[in-house]
């Protein structure tokens, strides 16, 4: 009896088993035909393309994704990811075939690569201004003296002319000259459609760095560029506006109490925009990440604030004013440093300023 | 069967090491003379004249000038280079008059200058065109029948040469014309194990306009301070909406994981100095379109900049005379992605030697099909090749009342008279 | 998306291999070594089964996959093309129908591309590709940075091959003093010499004293600078200014001279533009040159009717006006080219803060270069047109460019196409002479604190202003307006900058690229 019952259970242990292989031997065949999608084309391929084998090997793509997946994360909290070395030498790589210690040297030159953000430096300049050329020439001096990497993004009406871009193409900086075709006869207007395009080339492009609006007749501490890489969302600093035959020299931007912004100093009131009675700060006091331009979801708030207008300029003003805790003051330790100067010379500025007071 | 395969296989692969063995050793010699390394320089140096005669049939006007007349679009657009060359043939010491002489016959067929309305050549008379000059050229004269064609040339510049199609895959279908299978084909088109190109055909570089390039010269220490740069579509919308046949994806693959990065100049508006931008950049891309070819080849040769190809299998112009492994970098159409990272890990001598070969002028030179003429241009070079097939295998002959090519062969449609 | 489905799949596995001897464990109440040892058979066994099954699914996936092929949309080879590329030609070849293919057996398929030679069969893969998108959206700021050493190292190569072939040092010679503009003036011609290419040493001559002002300016270009002073204070009166001027450079072409220099000599006041063309140009320079000077006129008031004339000038130059040499048509010097002054003789600026438009000299100094041995005391070659710089100095007050250097003018070197090519620009902008600012433009004390109109917490600006009768100017009350959220008392004065009058001293002071 005890045997019956005995080899009874032994045969229902045993069909325990078999099932248990057999669901083991379902779950693996499944997870063959498990996910597949873009992302992991590509992974899948790296993973494998050093192998004549066709066989998939499941668990280095795992490793590969859990990988990619720290990356995501590490972009999500805004540090910058290191790539993944490829994995696979292509055989179709020329230079791979012909110059093999190229390892090597790359690790021999390591040391003095230290990533930096990217700053983009955005100039609206016009055919109308006779003094561009010169202006052009003096802001290109500064900005090529700045620490790579920097991208000049500069904006004018499309023209015949190729003064700027001869200029431009001298400097040996990296530079887009973005051309637009509408046209305007008011300065302002136009200075503030060329910064849009500007902003919208950026946008489009989804590049990612700290953007700054540097007009022509302004002067540069290069310490300025150093500053403001560190901002995180947004920053500013005080500016100073010279005039000629003056005596007084007018400040006019943050004050601070460390690096946090405490309120802002103007030189009238009547820069008071109406409306919202925030301060209408200068279009070259302020910086920002460019992220909040195609991310705004990253800085908490919905995209909506972008969609009702295409004013891109006069969205990132008002993200500047609205998000005081997000604002840095530069320099960091009180932005009591004056870095940047003004000196309109240019005639257009004359004979607007003539045209205001009337 | 599958024996056979292996050693096939095998030889391919013993060919390859052999070759780069031998590139190896060229290297070594020539490292530090910035000529071009191995057999290639001096090819490219060669003067055609008194290696080969040309016998230039005369056709009627309607093959060739007729066509030009109704069309001068014909004179800029890329696949010009059909009739620069027979003008340029017209007029070259190569050309005899004495058929008995020739070593090569040319028929000038001006296949690609049928435009549409819109200037877009679109290849559909071109077959029964090429068909009836063949017959004429057959009936006249005594040379075609003795070879059927294997001793001419014809110049077939058109996106899938002499498969006579813009879409590729009809053109796979429809195949080299039957009665050109003898025929040795100089086209733009080239793409490795590919129904459109024949063996020996001779690849050239698109027809781009050399006085305009030459006009929009900057001087050469314009600093470069674009990395890459790009300009062309990246996704075809009219004729490929759904995105992925265009390209075969990389162009869209360029843009997607490119378009944020700074160091990638790339976009779709083509600027007015586009020339001057390709002097300042050290990278140029040249995907592949619906073809694997561009012209962006013959203008990143031109200014300099180090074309990067993405065209799995290409053909390159002079493949046998310009090293292009030497002066460009092959980037393989699934790792664009990693263009970025394939780039900046290239060692910077690697990229200074490749820019000191580009600065060489024999190699600007035979990109160019310039007017008029100037020695080692690029039709004396389709001459050097032509005259390095010389002299004629004993297979190109015929025995007598052999026939090799079926003239009925081929889609119907092209049978009917042009 | 297909990240998490991953993770998921591999937590599966791993709930597996745990839970499984659980399972078996429930019926075996009994431990002993022998339940222990098939319990992990057991569990071994159906991870065995698990990879299997995975494997099993591959094979079946592959064959699948080149047998029905013909009858898949090219969305579910899309979808499904990760199983490595080799599969990839093959389906989508025959899915299209493009042509025949030979080869369907699998160790084939790797040599898609090297072993197709022997068929005449297109292996082109037609029709619809993947778009490759790497799960990483943002560039590698490492290889951002080494593309740009690249570049950089790009354009040193193109110096080195279409540059100038052994340049010649620079020495500048920039006259200056402490004042309101002076920061923004310097910085700018600061950042052209950093960018020269060349061997520079920058020669600054302080009117009134050495300042820390101006030092620790100098300071952050990292340029081999020589900071001296001249014992006078600069006048108010532009007529005066530029007379002192021209002293402060002879003095500094007698530093050349003593200190035996050698190199191109340019006079890069502290307001000129420059572009770096200028500093290749000159390196054609043989012995005296001169070069065309962009004229920035500028009133600097907001009278519409100086501007409106500038402007007229500048329209009917079809550019800005142009002072320096003329040639003709076979470029040969035939005389100067001067700014047209004439017309704005009545409105030109007497003094610092006159509202009126500061004209230039005659010829300025910032238009010529000349070779540095001319001015040694005994350079062997020295050609016998030039004045030697003591029997120039010796008649200081007269001295109005240096053409005063050489006897003849012929002799003058036109450089920049001819003078045609404008490379350098010369600009007076200054504030009233009795402007202040912060010293080292530190804001303090901090802004928040109102500044009553007539008391500035700044520092005085040296010079004292003499006011002329009829002075136009309007000191305009401008008040700073506090918008503070807290406010803060007023910290104490600044103690006023010293003012140590120190005879003749020479700083020297060598720094080297990289501090900045």
């Amino acid at each position: 009896m005890g045997s019956v019952e005995r080899s009874r259970k032994k045969v229902q242990l045993w069909k325990k088993a078999i099932v248990h292989f057999m669901l083991c031997f379902v779950m693996g065949f499944f997870t063959g035909f498990a996910p597949t999608g873009k992302s992991s084309i590509f992974s899948s391929r790296v993973s494998v393309s050093n192998r004549s084998d066709f066989s998939p090997q499941p668990l280095e793509v795992l490793q590969y994704q859990s990988k990619f997946q720290s990356y995501n994360r590490s972009l999500l909290d805004g540090s910058p990811a290191a790539v993944p070395e490829a994995t696979s030498k292509s055989d179709r790589d020329a230079y791979d075939d012909h110059h093999p210690p190229k390892i090597s040297k790359e690790e021999e030159n390591e040391g003095d690569l230290i990533p930096r953000k990217l700053v983009i430096i955005v100039t609206p300049t016009s055919m109308k201004d006779t003094r561009r050329g010169v202006l052009l020439r003096r802001l290109a001096n500064t900005l090529r003296l700045v620490p790579q990497p920097l991208l000049w993004v500069v904006v004018e009406q499309q023209s015949d002319s190729d003064e700027a871009s001869e200029i431009l193409r001298k400097t040996g900086i990296m530079y887009r000259h973005l051309v637009f075709k509408e046209n305007f006869t008011d300065m302002r207007a136009e200075m503030d459609h060329q910064i849009n395009v500007a902003l919208s080339h950026i946008e489009h492009h989804r590049l990612s760095g700290i953007v700054h609006f540097a007009g022509l007749s302004n002067v540069y501490d290069l310490s300025f560029f150093d500053e403001i890489r560190a901002i995180e969302a947004f920053g500013t600093w005080p500016m100073a506006f010279l005039s000629a035959n003056r005596k007084k020299v007018n400040i006019e931007g943050p004050v601070c109490e460390s690096s946090e912004v405490m309120g802002w100093h103007l030189k009238n009131s009547s820069n008071l925009s109406t409306d919202t009675m925030k301060p209408a700060i200068h279009v070259s006091g302020f910086a920002f990440n460019s992220s909040v331009l195609w991310d705004p979801e990253r800085w908490g708030r919905t995209s909506s604030a972008q969609d009702t207008s295409q004013d891109s300029l006069k969205f990132v003003k008002k993200e500047v004013l609205e998000e005081e805790t997000q604002l840095k003051g530069i320099p960091s330790d009180d932005c009591s440093k004056v870095l940047l100067w003004n000196l309109d010379i240019s005639h257009s500025s004359v004979k607007k300023m003539v045209t205001d007071k009337r | 069967m599958r024996n056979w395969r292996w050693g096939l296989i095998g030889i391919v692969f013993l060919a390859f090491v052999i070759r780069t063995e031998a590139w190896k050793f060229s290297k070594a010699q020539h490292e530090h003379t910035e000529r071009i390394s191995g057999s290639a320089g001096d090819v490219l140096e060669d003067d055609p004249v008194g290696r080969l005669k040309v016998f230039v049939y005369e056709l009627p006007s309607k093959y060739n000038k007729k066509i030009l007349q109704k069309d001068p679009r014909c004179l800029t657009h890329m696949f010009a280079a059909e009739i620069y060359m027979h003008r340029f043939l017209l007029s070259s010491p190569v050309r005899t008059l004495n058929p008995e002489e020739a070593d090569w016959f040319y028929t000038p067929v001006y296949t690609t200058c049928d435009l549409t309305p819109n200037g877009l050549p679109l290849p559909f008379k071109s077959p029964r065109m090429m068909r009836s000059a063949i017959q004429l050229i057959s009936s006249n004269w005594p040379y075609w029948n003795r070879t059927e064609g294997a001793d001419h040339f014809f110049i077939v510049p058109h996106d899938f040469g002499a498969c006579f199609h813009y879409q590729e895959e009809k053109a796979i279908e429809r195949g080299i014309l039957p009665l050109l299978q003898r025929a040795t084909l100089v086209q733009t088109f080239g793409q490795r194990n590919h129904v459109c190109l024949k063996d020996g055909s001779i690849t050239i570089p698109p027809y781009a306009p050399p006085q305009k390039m030459q006009a929009h010269l900057i001087p050469p220490n314009t600093p470069r301070s674009i990395f890459v740069y790009f300009r062309g579509l990246f996704y075809d919308v009219g004729n490929d909406p759904e995105g992925g046949y265009y390209a075969r994806g990389a162009r869209a693959s360029v843009w997607e994981n490119f378009k944020d990065n700074p160091l990638f100049d790339i976009s779709t508006e083509h600027p007015t100095t586009y020339y001057e931008d390709m002097q300042r950049a050290i990278f140029c891309l040249c995907p592949l379109g619906w073809a694997p070819w561009s012209p962006r080849l013959v203008e990143a040769v031109i200014f300099g900049c180090i074309p990067v190809i993405i065209a799995d299998d290409i053909v390159l112009p002079f493949a046998d005379a310009i090293p292009w492994e030497e002066i460009g970098v092959f980037v393989a159409e699934k790792d664009v992605p990693k263009l970025d990272t394939i780039l900046t890990s290239i060692p910077t001598e690697v990229i200074l030697r490749k820019q000191r070969l580009l600065a060489n002028p024999s190699m600007k030179q035979a990109m160019l099909f310039p007017q008029p003429a100037q020695s080692r241009d690029a039709f004396h070079q389709i001459l050097n090749g032509l005259a390095r097939k010389l002299p004629h295998d004993r297979s190109t002959f015929l025995k007598p009342g052999e026939k090799i090519l079926n003239w009925t062969a081929g889609p119907v449609g092209d049978l009917k008279p042009w | 998306m297909k990240l998490t489905a991953l993770q998921q799949q591999s937590r599966r596995s791993n709930s597996f291999r745990g839970s499984s001897p659980l399972d078996s464990s429930m019926d075996g109440a009994i431990k002993s070594p022998v339940t222990i040892f098939w319990l992990v058979l057991h569990g071994l066994c159906c991870l065995i089964s698990l990879v299997l099954g995975f494997r099993f699914s591959r094979l079946v996936f592959f064959l699948l996959f080149s047998n029905t092929s013909n009858t898949m949309t090219s969305t579910n080879l899309y979808s499904t093309s990760s199983f490595g590329n080799p599969s990839e030609p093959l389906a989508f070849q025959s899915t299209l129908g493009a042509v025949t293919s030979t080869s369907t057996s699998l160790p084939a398929m790797n040599f898609t591309t090297t072993a197709a030679s022997g068929t005449s069969s297109s292996r082109v893969v037609v029709g619809r590709h993947g778009i490759l998108i790497r799960p990483w959206p943002h560039p590698n700021p490492a290889e951002v940075m080494m593309a740009h050493r690249l570049i950089e190292r790009v354009q040193r190569e193109q110096r080195m091959q279409y540059g100038v072939k052994n340049p010649r040092a620079v020495i500048a010679i920039t006259p200056t003093y402490v004042r309101t503009f002076q920061t923004l003036h310097l910085t700018g011609v600061m950042h052209s010499l950093m960018n020269v290419p060349y061997d520079l040493v920058w020669i600054v001559v302080e009117a009134g004293a050495v300042t820390n002002e101006t030092a620790s300016l100098l300071a952050k270009s990292g340029l081999t600078t020589i900071h001296v002073e001249y014992g006078k204070k600069m006048p108010i009166l532009w007529e005066d200014r530029h007379k002192l001027e021209a002293k402060m450079r002879l003095h500094a072409l007698r530093l050349v001279r003593e200190k035996k220099l050698d190199g191109i000599v340019i006079f890069a006041d502290d307001s000129n533009m420059h572009s770096m063309e200028l500093f290749d140009e000159i390196q054609n320079v043989n012995q005296f040159g001169a070069v065309s000077v962009g004229i920035l006129a500028h009133s600097g008031g907001d009278g519409e009717d100086e501007t409106a004339v500038a402007q007229k000038e500048e329209e009917k130059n079809s550019g800005l006006p142009v002072q320096g040499p003329a040639c003709n048509s076979s470029n040969h010097l035939v005389g100067w080219q001067t700014f047209n002054s004439a017309t704005f003789m009545e409105r030109s600026a007497r003094y610092v803060g006159d509202r009126a438009i500061v004209l230039p000299r005659k010829m300025e100094w910032a238009g010529f270069v000349l070779n540095s041995r001319l001015v040694w005391r005994d350079a062997e070659d020295k050609p016998e047109w030039v004045r030697d710089l003591d029997e120039v100095a010796a008649d200081e007050e007269d001295v109005e460019s240096p053409l005063s250097f050489v006897k003849d003018a012929s002799v003058v070197e036109p450089l920049g196409s001819c003078g045609r090519k404008v490379m350098i620009w010369w600009l007076r902008v200054e504030a009233r002479a009795d402007s202040k600012f912060p010293a080292g433009w530190v804001i303090n004390p901090p802004l928040d604190v109102t500044v009553p109109a007539k008391r500035t917490p700044w520092p005085d600006a040296p010079p004292e202003l003499p006011l002329p009768a009829g002075e136009k100017a309007v000191v305009l009350q401008e008040i700073a307006e506090k918008h503070a959220t807290k406010t803060r008392s007023p910290r104490k004065r600044r103690s006023k900058r010293k003012h140590a009058i120190r005879t003749i001293d020479e700083r020297v002071s060598t720094r080297h690229a990289g501090e900045n």
